[in-house]
Protein backbone atom coordinates (compact mmCIF):
# COMPACT_ATOMS: atom_id res chain seq x y z
CA UNK A 1 0.00 0.00 0.00
CA UNK A 2 1.47 3.36 -0.69
CA UNK A 3 2.00 6.11 1.85
CA UNK A 4 -1.28 7.89 0.83
CA UNK A 5 -3.77 4.73 1.40
CA UNK A 6 -5.29 5.14 -2.02
CA UNK A 7 -6.57 2.04 -3.21
CA UNK A 8 -5.09 -0.68 -5.51
CA UNK A 9 -8.28 0.08 -8.37
CA UNK A 10 -7.43 -2.77 -10.83
CA UNK A 11 -6.57 -2.56 -14.36
CA UNK A 12 -8.11 0.01 -16.21
CA UNK A 13 -8.60 2.27 -19.63
CA UNK A 14 -8.50 5.91 -20.50
CA UNK A 15 -12.06 7.14 -21.39
CA UNK A 16 -12.04 7.84 -24.81
CA UNK A 17 -15.21 9.54 -27.15
CA UNK A 18 -14.58 6.67 -29.37
CA UNK A 19 -16.02 3.92 -26.88
CA UNK A 20 -18.51 6.19 -25.40
CA UNK A 21 -21.44 4.32 -26.64
CA UNK A 22 -19.65 1.05 -25.84
CA UNK A 23 -18.95 1.82 -22.55
CA UNK A 24 -22.54 3.09 -22.01
CA UNK A 25 -24.49 0.15 -23.54
CA UNK A 26 -22.81 -3.11 -22.90
CA UNK A 27 -20.88 -1.65 -19.26
CA UNK A 28 -17.68 -3.43 -20.09
CA UNK A 29 -16.04 -4.95 -17.37
CA UNK A 30 -13.25 -3.14 -16.50
CA UNK A 31 -11.96 -1.74 -12.68
CA UNK A 32 -11.81 1.78 -13.51
CA UNK A 33 -11.69 4.56 -15.55
CA UNK A 34 -9.09 7.56 -16.08
CA UNK A 35 -10.09 11.01 -17.43
CA UNK A 36 -8.26 13.42 -19.62
CA UNK A 37 -9.24 16.11 -17.26
CA UNK A 38 -9.11 19.07 -20.13
CA UNK A 39 -11.82 16.80 -22.23
CA UNK A 40 -14.68 17.70 -19.56
CA UNK A 41 -13.62 20.87 -17.72
CA UNK A 42 -15.20 23.18 -20.08
CA UNK A 43 -17.97 21.32 -21.63
CA UNK A 44 -21.61 21.35 -20.83
CA UNK A 45 -23.05 18.71 -23.49
CA UNK A 46 -22.62 15.26 -24.34
CA UNK A 47 -19.10 14.49 -22.89
CA UNK A 48 -20.21 15.78 -19.47
CA UNK A 49 -23.24 13.69 -19.63
CA UNK A 50 -21.30 10.31 -21.09
CA UNK A 51 -18.69 10.96 -17.89
CA UNK A 52 -21.53 11.19 -15.16
CA UNK A 53 -22.96 8.26 -16.24
CA UNK A 54 -19.79 6.49 -16.26
CA UNK A 55 -18.86 8.34 -12.68
CA UNK A 56 -21.71 6.24 -11.77
CA UNK A 57 -20.54 2.76 -12.52
CA UNK A 58 -16.85 2.78 -12.39
CA UNK A 59 -14.14 3.93 -10.11
CA UNK A 60 -12.88 7.32 -11.74
CA UNK A 61 -9.34 9.19 -11.65
CA UNK A 62 -8.35 12.47 -13.37
CA UNK A 63 -5.17 13.35 -15.42
CA UNK A 64 -4.50 15.94 -16.70
CA UNK A 65 -1.89 17.53 -19.30
CA UNK A 66 -1.99 21.70 -18.76
CA UNK A 67 -1.16 22.03 -15.37
CA UNK A 68 2.02 22.68 -16.08
CA UNK A 69 3.55 22.43 -12.79
CA UNK A 70 7.34 23.36 -13.94
CA UNK A 71 6.10 26.18 -15.54
CA UNK A 72 7.30 29.52 -14.35
CA UNK A 73 4.23 31.27 -15.25
CA UNK A 74 1.81 31.97 -11.73
CA UNK A 75 -0.03 28.66 -11.51
CA UNK A 76 -3.65 28.85 -13.50
CA UNK A 77 -6.00 29.48 -10.32
CA UNK A 78 -9.31 28.91 -12.20
CA UNK A 79 -7.95 25.77 -13.79
CA UNK A 80 -7.49 24.57 -10.41
CA UNK A 81 -11.25 25.78 -9.51
CA UNK A 82 -12.71 23.93 -12.32
CA UNK A 83 -10.05 20.60 -11.38
CA UNK A 84 -11.19 20.40 -8.43
CA UNK A 85 -14.82 20.79 -9.11
CA UNK A 86 -14.33 18.24 -11.96
CA UNK A 87 -12.62 15.94 -8.95
CA UNK A 88 -15.64 16.33 -6.86
CA UNK A 89 -18.11 15.85 -9.68
CA UNK A 90 -16.86 12.35 -10.60
CA UNK A 91 -15.71 11.94 -7.34
CA UNK A 92 -11.93 10.57 -8.24
CA UNK A 93 -9.90 8.88 -6.08
CA UNK A 94 -7.02 10.80 -7.30
CA UNK A 95 -5.70 13.66 -9.24
CA UNK A 96 -2.68 13.38 -11.41
CA UNK A 97 -0.68 15.39 -13.97
CA UNK A 98 2.99 15.49 -15.65
CA UNK A 99 6.09 16.30 -14.07
CA UNK A 100 6.94 18.85 -17.24
CA UNK A 101 5.89 22.65 -18.24
CA UNK A 102 3.46 23.55 -21.14
CA UNK A 103 3.78 27.39 -21.90
CA UNK A 104 5.19 30.20 -20.95
CA UNK A 105 3.81 33.87 -21.24
CA UNK A 106 0.85 33.04 -21.03
CA UNK A 107 0.41 30.44 -24.03
CA UNK A 108 0.16 26.92 -24.34
CA UNK A 109 1.83 24.90 -26.61
CA UNK A 110 0.04 21.79 -25.48
CA UNK A 111 3.30 19.37 -24.91
CA UNK A 112 4.72 17.87 -22.29
CA UNK A 113 7.87 20.01 -21.94
CA UNK A 114 11.29 18.23 -20.28
CA UNK A 115 12.47 20.36 -17.00
CA UNK A 116 16.29 20.82 -16.14
CA UNK A 117 16.99 19.13 -13.38
CA UNK A 118 18.43 21.46 -11.14
CA UNK A 119 18.32 22.57 -7.91
CA UNK A 120 16.54 25.74 -8.61
CA UNK A 121 14.08 23.52 -10.55
CA UNK A 122 13.25 21.36 -7.44
CA UNK A 123 12.59 24.03 -5.37
CA UNK A 124 10.46 25.77 -7.89
CA UNK A 125 8.45 22.59 -8.73
CA UNK A 126 8.47 21.49 -5.02
CA UNK A 127 6.70 24.90 -4.19
CA UNK A 128 4.02 24.63 -6.86
CA UNK A 129 3.10 21.11 -5.89
CA UNK A 130 2.54 21.65 -2.42
CA UNK A 131 0.18 24.80 -3.38
CA UNK A 132 -1.39 23.05 -5.49
CA UNK A 133 -2.02 19.83 -3.12
CA UNK A 134 -3.42 22.75 -0.77
CA UNK A 135 -5.65 24.04 -3.39
CA UNK A 136 -7.47 20.77 -4.56
CA UNK A 137 -6.96 19.39 -0.59
CA UNK A 138 -5.27 16.47 -1.41
CA UNK A 139 -1.47 15.45 -2.77
CA UNK A 140 -0.98 16.13 -6.20
CA UNK A 141 0.24 12.82 -7.94
CA UNK A 142 2.75 13.67 -10.76
CA UNK A 143 3.62 11.34 -13.45
CA UNK A 144 7.46 10.82 -14.71
CA UNK A 145 7.19 12.05 -18.43
CA UNK A 146 9.34 11.30 -21.52
CA UNK A 147 11.58 13.01 -23.19
CA UNK A 148 13.64 13.73 -26.10
CA UNK A 149 16.10 16.67 -24.67
CA UNK A 150 18.29 16.21 -21.72
CA UNK A 151 19.39 19.76 -20.43
CA UNK A 152 23.49 19.92 -19.83
CA UNK A 153 22.73 21.97 -16.64
CA UNK A 154 20.85 18.60 -14.90
CA UNK A 155 22.73 17.96 -11.46
CA UNK A 156 20.70 14.83 -10.79
CA UNK A 157 18.95 12.40 -12.54
CA UNK A 158 15.05 12.12 -13.42
CA UNK A 159 14.94 9.28 -10.62
CA UNK A 160 16.64 11.50 -8.24
CA UNK A 161 14.87 14.88 -8.80
CA UNK A 162 11.50 12.76 -8.58
CA UNK A 163 12.08 11.33 -5.32
CA UNK A 164 12.91 14.62 -3.83
CA UNK A 165 10.18 16.41 -4.96
CA UNK A 166 8.54 13.81 -3.33
CA UNK A 167 10.22 14.38 0.19
CA UNK A 168 9.42 17.90 -0.12
CA UNK A 169 6.59 18.36 -1.33
CA UNK A 170 4.57 15.18 -0.35
CA UNK A 171 3.22 14.13 -3.72
CA UNK A 172 2.55 11.13 -5.29
CA UNK A 173 4.32 9.49 -8.49
CA UNK A 174 2.59 8.04 -11.18
CA UNK A 175 4.90 5.83 -12.93
CA UNK A 176 4.84 5.45 -16.71
CA UNK A 177 6.95 2.39 -17.04
CA UNK A 178 7.13 2.85 -21.01
CA UNK A 179 8.14 6.47 -20.40
CA UNK A 180 11.01 5.36 -18.07
CA UNK A 181 11.31 3.01 -21.38
CA UNK A 182 11.46 5.55 -23.74
CA UNK A 183 13.72 8.52 -22.02
CA UNK A 184 16.26 5.39 -21.63
CA UNK A 185 16.39 4.73 -25.05
CA UNK A 186 16.71 8.25 -25.73
CA UNK A 187 19.43 9.13 -23.18
CA UNK A 188 21.13 6.30 -23.07
CA UNK A 189 20.03 5.04 -19.04
CA UNK A 190 19.37 1.63 -17.55
CA UNK A 191 15.63 1.63 -17.65
CA UNK A 192 16.30 -0.98 -14.22
CA UNK A 193 18.01 2.09 -12.27
CA UNK A 194 15.54 4.17 -12.57
CA UNK A 195 13.11 1.61 -11.60
CA UNK A 196 14.83 0.70 -8.64
CA UNK A 197 15.58 3.85 -7.69
CA UNK A 198 11.63 5.18 -7.51
CA UNK A 199 10.38 5.41 -3.86
CA UNK A 200 8.06 2.50 -3.88
CA UNK A 201 5.63 3.67 -0.91
CA UNK A 202 4.96 7.07 -3.35
CA UNK A 203 3.46 5.18 -6.33
CA UNK A 204 -0.28 5.10 -6.63
CA UNK A 205 -0.85 4.32 -10.12
CA UNK A 206 1.01 2.86 -13.58
CA UNK A 207 1.06 3.71 -17.10
CA UNK A 208 1.72 1.31 -19.70
CA UNK A 209 1.41 2.21 -23.00
CA UNK A 210 2.92 1.27 -26.58
CA UNK A 211 5.79 2.96 -28.22
CA UNK A 212 7.15 4.11 -31.82
CA UNK A 213 10.78 3.21 -32.15
CA UNK A 214 12.33 5.62 -34.96
CA UNK A 215 15.33 4.26 -34.82
CA UNK A 216 17.33 7.60 -33.38
CA UNK A 217 14.69 8.11 -30.75
CA UNK A 218 11.37 6.30 -29.49
CA UNK A 219 8.73 8.16 -29.58
CA UNK A 220 6.14 8.28 -26.89
CA UNK A 221 2.68 7.51 -29.16
CA UNK A 222 0.72 5.40 -26.98
CA UNK A 223 -0.48 3.92 -30.43
CA UNK A 224 0.17 0.65 -30.44
CA UNK A 225 0.99 -2.53 -28.00
CA UNK A 226 3.23 -2.46 -25.32
CA UNK A 227 6.52 -3.85 -26.13
CA UNK A 228 7.87 -6.78 -24.09
CA UNK A 229 10.51 -4.51 -22.39
CA UNK A 230 7.85 -2.41 -21.11
CA UNK A 231 6.14 -5.18 -19.54
CA UNK A 232 8.93 -6.74 -17.69
CA UNK A 233 9.72 -3.54 -16.59
CA UNK A 234 6.46 -3.51 -15.06
CA UNK A 235 6.82 -6.52 -13.51
CA UNK A 236 10.02 -5.49 -12.14
CA UNK A 237 7.85 -2.30 -10.42
CA UNK A 238 5.50 -4.42 -8.92
CA UNK A 239 8.15 -6.69 -7.02
CA UNK A 240 8.74 -3.24 -5.23
CA UNK A 241 5.31 -1.73 -4.88
CA UNK A 242 2.91 -4.23 -4.87
CA UNK A 243 -0.17 -4.28 -6.91
CA UNK A 244 -0.78 -0.63 -7.52
CA UNK A 245 -3.84 0.57 -9.69
CA UNK A 246 -2.65 0.36 -13.40
CA UNK A 247 -3.59 1.41 -16.30
CA UNK A 248 -3.26 0.80 -20.26
CA UNK A 249 -2.89 3.95 -22.35
CA UNK A 250 -4.31 3.69 -26.11
CA UNK A 251 -4.44 7.58 -27.69
CA UNK A 252 -3.63 7.35 -31.10
CA UNK A 253 -5.55 4.43 -33.99
CA UNK A 254 -7.52 3.72 -30.84
CA UNK A 255 -9.10 -0.05 -31.70
CA UNK A 256 -12.10 -1.49 -30.53
CA UNK A 257 -12.78 -1.26 -26.86
CA UNK A 258 -12.26 -4.81 -26.80
CA UNK A 259 -8.87 -4.98 -28.24
CA UNK A 260 -7.96 -2.26 -25.49
CA UNK A 261 -9.48 -3.65 -22.69
CA UNK A 262 -7.18 -7.36 -23.51
CA UNK A 263 -4.23 -5.18 -23.63
CA UNK A 264 -4.97 -3.52 -20.12
CA UNK A 265 -5.50 -7.27 -19.31
CA UNK A 266 -2.34 -8.24 -20.13
CA UNK A 267 -1.06 -6.53 -16.49
CA UNK A 268 -2.66 -9.14 -14.83
CA UNK A 269 0.12 -11.57 -15.65
CA UNK A 270 2.73 -9.27 -14.81
CA UNK A 271 1.77 -7.64 -11.38
CA UNK A 272 3.11 -8.65 -8.13
CA UNK A 273 1.70 -12.33 -8.00
CA UNK A 274 2.16 -12.59 -4.06
CA UNK A 275 -0.06 -9.25 -3.92
CA UNK A 276 -3.50 -9.52 -2.44
CA UNK A 277 -6.19 -9.20 -4.87
CA UNK A 278 -7.45 -5.31 -5.91
CA UNK A 279 -9.96 -3.70 -3.40
CA UNK A 280 -13.23 -3.96 -5.33
CA UNK A 281 -13.79 -0.17 -5.49
CA UNK A 282 -17.44 0.25 -6.96
CA UNK A 283 -17.29 3.86 -7.49
CA UNK A 284 -15.02 7.13 -6.54
CA UNK A 285 -14.39 7.92 -2.74
CA UNK B 1 30.77 23.83 -20.64
CA UNK B 2 26.93 24.21 -19.30
CA UNK B 3 25.40 27.11 -19.41
CA UNK B 4 23.16 26.77 -16.30
CA UNK B 5 19.94 29.71 -17.62
CA UNK B 6 17.57 30.70 -14.56
CA UNK B 7 14.40 28.30 -15.40
CA UNK B 8 12.50 31.07 -16.84
CA UNK B 9 14.94 31.92 -19.45
CA UNK B 10 15.26 27.84 -20.75
CA UNK B 11 11.57 27.84 -20.70
CA UNK B 12 10.82 31.44 -22.88
CA UNK B 13 13.69 29.89 -25.05
CA UNK B 14 12.40 26.59 -25.61
CA UNK B 15 8.92 27.73 -26.36
CA UNK B 16 10.19 30.37 -28.56
CA UNK B 17 11.66 27.72 -30.82
CA UNK B 18 8.97 25.32 -30.43
CA UNK B 19 6.29 27.30 -31.78
CA UNK B 20 8.66 28.82 -34.77
CA UNK B 21 7.34 28.05 -37.94
CA UNK B 22 10.20 28.02 -40.22
CA UNK B 23 12.69 25.06 -40.00
CA UNK B 24 14.22 24.04 -36.60
CA UNK B 25 17.57 25.91 -37.48
CA UNK B 26 15.73 29.13 -38.46
CA UNK B 27 13.62 28.49 -35.10
CA UNK B 28 17.19 28.54 -32.76
CA UNK B 29 18.88 31.12 -34.88
CA UNK B 30 15.25 33.25 -34.52
CA UNK B 31 15.98 32.61 -30.57
CA UNK B 32 19.09 33.76 -30.48
CA UNK B 33 18.67 36.46 -27.86
CA UNK B 34 17.99 34.28 -24.96
CA UNK B 35 20.67 31.47 -26.28
CA UNK B 36 22.92 31.92 -29.30
CA UNK B 37 23.07 29.18 -31.60
CA UNK B 38 26.80 28.91 -30.99
CA UNK B 39 26.22 27.80 -27.39
CA UNK B 40 23.13 25.02 -27.97
CA UNK B 41 25.54 22.44 -27.10
CA UNK B 42 26.04 24.11 -23.70
CA UNK B 43 22.37 23.87 -22.46
CA UNK B 44 21.28 21.02 -25.06
CA UNK B 45 23.02 17.55 -24.41
CA UNK B 46 23.57 15.57 -27.95
CA UNK B 47 22.38 11.83 -27.47
CA UNK B 48 24.22 8.51 -29.13
CA UNK B 49 22.41 9.54 -32.49
CA UNK B 50 20.88 12.75 -32.45
CA UNK B 51 22.41 15.97 -32.07
CA UNK B 52 21.13 18.77 -29.81
CA UNK B 53 19.33 20.50 -32.51
CA UNK B 54 17.87 17.09 -33.83
CA UNK B 55 16.21 16.34 -29.97
CA UNK B 56 15.20 19.91 -29.87
CA UNK B 57 13.68 19.32 -33.36
CA UNK B 58 11.18 16.69 -32.26
CA UNK B 59 9.61 19.10 -30.36
CA UNK B 60 8.97 21.96 -32.72
CA UNK B 61 7.95 19.09 -35.25
CA UNK B 62 5.27 18.12 -33.46
CA UNK B 63 4.09 21.65 -32.23
CA UNK B 64 2.35 22.15 -35.52
CA UNK B 65 0.67 18.49 -36.34
CA UNK B 66 -0.60 18.86 -32.72
CA UNK B 67 -2.43 22.17 -33.64
CA UNK B 68 -3.57 21.03 -37.01
CA UNK B 69 -5.00 17.40 -35.38
CA UNK B 70 -7.02 20.12 -32.64
CA UNK B 71 -8.44 22.56 -35.48
CA UNK B 72 -9.23 19.66 -38.53
CA UNK B 73 -11.32 18.08 -35.58
CA UNK B 74 -13.40 21.26 -35.12
CA UNK B 75 -12.96 22.30 -38.66
CA UNK B 76 -13.58 19.20 -40.61
CA UNK B 77 -15.35 20.89 -43.74
CA UNK B 78 -12.75 23.57 -43.95
CA UNK B 79 -10.22 21.14 -43.96
CA UNK B 80 -11.64 19.01 -46.99
CA UNK B 81 -11.95 22.25 -48.77
CA UNK B 82 -8.70 23.95 -48.78
CA UNK B 83 -7.05 20.21 -48.69
CA UNK B 84 -5.16 19.05 -46.58
CA UNK B 85 -1.89 21.24 -47.63
CA UNK B 86 -4.11 24.14 -47.90
CA UNK B 87 -5.39 23.80 -44.43
CA UNK B 88 -2.22 22.98 -42.92
CA UNK B 89 -0.69 26.48 -44.03
CA UNK B 90 -3.60 28.16 -42.36
CA UNK B 91 -3.72 26.46 -39.15
CA UNK B 92 0.61 28.10 -39.41
CA UNK B 93 -0.72 31.17 -39.62
CA UNK B 94 -3.78 31.25 -37.44
CA UNK B 95 -1.54 30.13 -34.65
CA UNK B 96 1.22 32.40 -35.16
CA UNK B 97 -1.56 35.32 -34.75
CA UNK B 98 -3.86 33.18 -32.35
CA UNK B 99 -1.62 30.92 -30.08
CA UNK B 100 -3.44 28.56 -28.12
CA UNK B 101 -3.70 30.87 -24.27
CA UNK B 102 -6.26 28.16 -23.18
CA UNK B 103 -5.51 25.01 -20.47
CA UNK B 104 -7.78 23.64 -23.24
CA UNK B 105 -7.08 23.10 -27.15
CA UNK B 106 -11.22 22.81 -27.57
CA UNK B 107 -11.14 26.18 -27.62
CA UNK B 108 -7.77 26.87 -30.39
CA UNK B 109 -10.52 27.53 -33.22
CA UNK B 110 -12.72 30.34 -31.50
CA UNK B 111 -10.76 33.27 -33.96
CA UNK B 112 -10.55 30.99 -36.86
CA UNK B 113 -13.24 32.57 -38.82
CA UNK B 114 -12.29 36.11 -38.06
CA UNK B 115 -8.82 35.00 -39.25
CA UNK B 116 -10.19 33.39 -42.52
CA UNK B 117 -11.22 37.29 -43.48
CA UNK B 118 -7.66 38.31 -43.82
CA UNK B 119 -5.72 34.80 -44.04
CA UNK B 120 -3.04 35.46 -46.63
CA UNK B 121 -3.34 34.02 -50.29
CA UNK B 122 -6.65 32.14 -49.37
CA UNK B 123 -9.08 31.71 -52.52
CA UNK B 124 -12.98 31.77 -52.07
CA UNK B 125 -12.62 33.71 -48.83
CA UNK B 126 -16.40 34.10 -48.40
CA UNK B 127 -16.80 30.96 -48.75
CA UNK B 128 -14.12 29.89 -46.03
CA UNK B 129 -15.25 32.53 -44.03
CA UNK B 130 -18.82 31.23 -43.83
CA UNK B 131 -17.74 27.51 -43.67
CA UNK B 132 -16.01 28.32 -40.68
CA UNK B 133 -18.36 30.46 -39.30
CA UNK B 134 -20.92 27.48 -39.53
CA UNK B 135 -17.96 24.97 -38.03
CA UNK B 136 -17.71 26.98 -34.96
CA UNK B 137 -21.05 27.46 -34.23
CA UNK B 138 -21.78 23.67 -34.26
CA UNK B 139 -18.31 23.48 -31.87
CA UNK B 140 -19.90 26.07 -29.57
CA UNK B 141 -23.40 24.33 -30.03
CA UNK B 142 -22.22 20.52 -29.24
CA UNK B 143 -20.54 21.79 -25.76
CA UNK B 144 -23.53 24.02 -24.28
CA UNK B 145 -25.31 22.73 -21.44
CA UNK B 146 -28.21 20.39 -22.13
CA UNK B 147 -31.46 22.05 -21.01
CA UNK B 148 -35.16 20.77 -20.89
CA UNK B 149 -37.53 22.28 -24.23
CA UNK B 150 -40.63 24.61 -23.32
CA UNK B 151 -42.92 22.02 -22.65
CA UNK B 152 -46.62 21.43 -24.36
CA UNK B 153 -48.05 21.90 -21.08
CA UNK B 154 -46.04 25.07 -20.83
CA UNK B 155 -47.31 26.65 -23.99
CA UNK B 156 -50.89 25.79 -23.38
CA UNK B 157 -51.15 27.34 -19.98
CA UNK B 158 -50.37 30.64 -21.51
CA UNK B 159 -54.15 32.62 -22.04
CA UNK B 160 -54.27 33.70 -25.49
CA UNK B 161 -54.54 37.09 -24.63
CA UNK B 162 -51.49 36.97 -23.01
CA UNK B 163 -49.10 35.99 -25.47
CA UNK B 164 -47.86 39.27 -26.98
CA UNK B 165 -46.44 40.28 -23.51
CA UNK B 166 -44.39 36.83 -23.21
CA UNK B 167 -40.73 36.56 -24.27
CA UNK B 168 -39.08 33.26 -25.02
CA UNK B 169 -36.45 32.08 -23.47
CA UNK B 170 -33.63 30.37 -25.82
CA UNK B 171 -32.44 26.94 -25.23
CA UNK B 172 -28.27 27.69 -24.90
CA UNK B 173 -26.88 25.66 -27.49
CA UNK B 174 -28.63 27.49 -30.76
CA UNK B 175 -26.83 29.71 -32.87
CA UNK B 176 -28.74 31.83 -35.73
CA UNK B 177 -26.55 32.21 -38.64
CA UNK B 178 -27.07 34.87 -41.87
CA UNK B 179 -25.10 33.16 -44.30
CA UNK B 180 -24.08 34.37 -47.82
CA UNK B 181 -22.58 30.51 -49.21
CA UNK B 182 -24.84 27.57 -48.98
CA UNK B 183 -22.64 26.08 -46.53
CA UNK B 184 -24.42 23.75 -44.48
CA UNK B 185 -25.31 21.59 -47.89
CA UNK B 186 -21.37 21.50 -48.14
CA UNK B 187 -21.36 20.23 -44.54
CA UNK B 188 -24.19 17.65 -45.90
CA UNK B 189 -22.33 16.53 -49.09
CA UNK B 190 -19.33 15.68 -46.86
CA UNK B 191 -21.62 12.95 -45.62
CA UNK B 192 -21.24 9.71 -48.39
CA UNK B 193 -17.98 8.56 -50.44
CA UNK B 194 -19.35 10.00 -53.14
CA UNK B 195 -18.05 14.07 -51.94
CA UNK B 196 -19.73 15.69 -54.74
CA UNK B 197 -19.43 19.45 -53.87
CA UNK B 198 -21.18 22.18 -55.66
CA UNK B 199 -19.19 25.01 -56.65
CA UNK B 200 -18.94 27.44 -53.77
CA UNK B 201 -21.58 30.16 -55.34
CA UNK B 202 -22.87 33.41 -53.71
CA UNK B 203 -26.74 32.28 -52.81
CA UNK B 204 -27.48 33.99 -49.57
CA UNK B 205 -28.60 31.33 -46.77
CA UNK B 206 -29.92 31.54 -43.10
CA UNK B 207 -29.67 28.48 -40.89
CA UNK B 208 -30.72 28.03 -36.95
CA UNK B 209 -27.84 25.24 -35.63
CA UNK B 210 -29.10 23.86 -32.25
CA UNK B 211 -28.53 20.53 -30.29
CA UNK B 212 -31.52 18.37 -29.34
CA UNK B 213 -31.20 15.10 -26.82
CA UNK B 214 -27.10 15.73 -27.17
CA UNK B 215 -27.29 15.77 -31.11
CA UNK B 216 -26.35 19.37 -33.08
CA UNK B 217 -28.68 19.67 -35.82
CA UNK B 218 -29.24 22.49 -38.67
CA UNK B 219 -32.71 23.95 -39.92
CA UNK B 220 -32.61 25.89 -43.04
CA UNK B 221 -34.55 28.90 -42.51
CA UNK B 222 -36.29 31.51 -44.75
CA UNK B 223 -35.10 35.11 -44.26
CA UNK B 224 -37.83 36.71 -42.62
CA UNK B 225 -37.87 33.10 -40.35
CA UNK B 226 -34.51 33.68 -39.50
CA UNK B 227 -35.31 37.38 -38.43
CA UNK B 228 -38.10 36.41 -36.64
CA UNK B 229 -35.90 33.66 -34.41
CA UNK B 230 -33.15 36.19 -33.90
CA UNK B 231 -35.54 38.68 -32.65
CA UNK B 232 -37.39 36.00 -30.38
CA UNK B 233 -33.79 34.74 -29.07
CA UNK B 234 -33.00 38.17 -28.66
CA UNK B 235 -35.80 38.27 -26.12
CA UNK B 236 -37.91 40.25 -27.40
CA UNK B 237 -41.96 40.87 -26.68
CA UNK B 238 -43.16 37.94 -28.83
CA UNK B 239 -45.76 40.81 -29.75
CA UNK B 240 -43.27 43.20 -31.25
CA UNK B 241 -41.54 40.29 -32.89
CA UNK B 242 -44.30 39.61 -34.80
CA UNK B 243 -45.62 42.69 -35.71
CA UNK B 244 -42.23 43.39 -36.91
CA UNK B 245 -42.61 40.02 -38.88
CA UNK B 246 -45.45 41.03 -40.86
CA UNK B 247 -44.40 44.34 -41.50
CA UNK B 248 -41.24 42.95 -43.30
CA UNK B 249 -43.67 40.21 -44.88
CA UNK B 250 -46.13 42.83 -45.73
CA UNK B 251 -49.10 40.40 -47.27
CA UNK B 252 -51.77 39.34 -44.99
CA UNK B 253 -53.07 35.26 -44.81
CA UNK B 254 -50.59 33.57 -45.72
CA UNK B 255 -48.13 35.67 -43.37
CA UNK B 256 -50.20 33.97 -40.30
CA UNK B 257 -50.14 30.74 -41.15
CA UNK B 258 -46.28 31.11 -41.45
CA UNK B 259 -45.91 32.31 -38.30
CA UNK B 260 -47.65 29.55 -36.91
CA UNK B 261 -45.97 26.81 -38.78
CA UNK B 262 -42.48 28.03 -37.58
CA UNK B 263 -43.63 28.75 -34.08
CA UNK B 264 -45.03 25.00 -33.89
CA UNK B 265 -41.71 23.97 -35.88
CA UNK B 266 -39.73 25.63 -33.34
CA UNK B 267 -40.99 24.51 -30.36
CA UNK B 268 -41.05 20.90 -31.80
CA UNK B 269 -37.58 21.23 -32.00
CA UNK B 270 -36.52 22.44 -29.19
CA UNK B 271 -35.45 25.75 -29.14
CA UNK B 272 -36.67 27.44 -26.26
CA UNK B 273 -36.90 26.04 -22.61
CA UNK B 274 -38.91 28.71 -21.15
CA UNK B 275 -41.10 31.65 -21.19
CA UNK B 276 -40.61 34.83 -19.45
CA UNK B 277 -43.43 37.67 -18.49
CA UNK B 278 -46.51 35.67 -16.74
CA UNK B 279 -47.63 34.54 -13.68
CA UNK B 280 -45.49 32.30 -11.52
CA UNK B 281 -47.55 29.07 -12.18
CA UNK B 282 -47.21 29.84 -15.82
CA UNK B 283 -43.63 30.99 -15.91
CA UNK B 284 -42.18 27.05 -16.17
CA UNK B 285 -39.71 25.07 -17.69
Amino acid sequence: MNRFKLPDLGIGVGLRTVHFGHILSRRPAVDWFEVLSENFMDTRGRPLWVLDQVAERYPIALHGVSMSIGGTDPLDREYLRKLKALAARTRAHWVSDHLCWTGVAGRNVHDLLPMPYTEEALRHTAERVRQVSEILERPLVLENPSSYVEFAASSMPEWEFLTRLGEEADCGLLLDVNNVYVSSFNHGFDPRLYIDSIPAGRVVQYHVAGHTNKGTHILDSHSDHAVAEVWELFRRSCRRTGNVATLYEWDEDIPDFEVLHAEALKARAYRDETAAEPVRVARGA
Amino acid sequence: MALELPLDRIQRWMQEVVVHPGTVDEAIASAGADLPPARLADVVLPSRTLAPNERVGIYHGMYLLRMEEALETDYPGLRHFLRPDGFRRLVRDYVGSFPSRSYTLNRLGDHLPEFVLAAPGLRHRGFCHDLARLELAMTEVFDEAETPPLSAEAVAAVPPERWAEVRLRPIAALRLLALRYPVSAYVDSMDGKAHRHARPRRKDAWLAVFRRDYRVQRLELSRPAYDLLSDLAAGRLLGEAVTAAARRRGSGAARETQLYRWFRQWMASGMFMGLEGLEPSTNRL
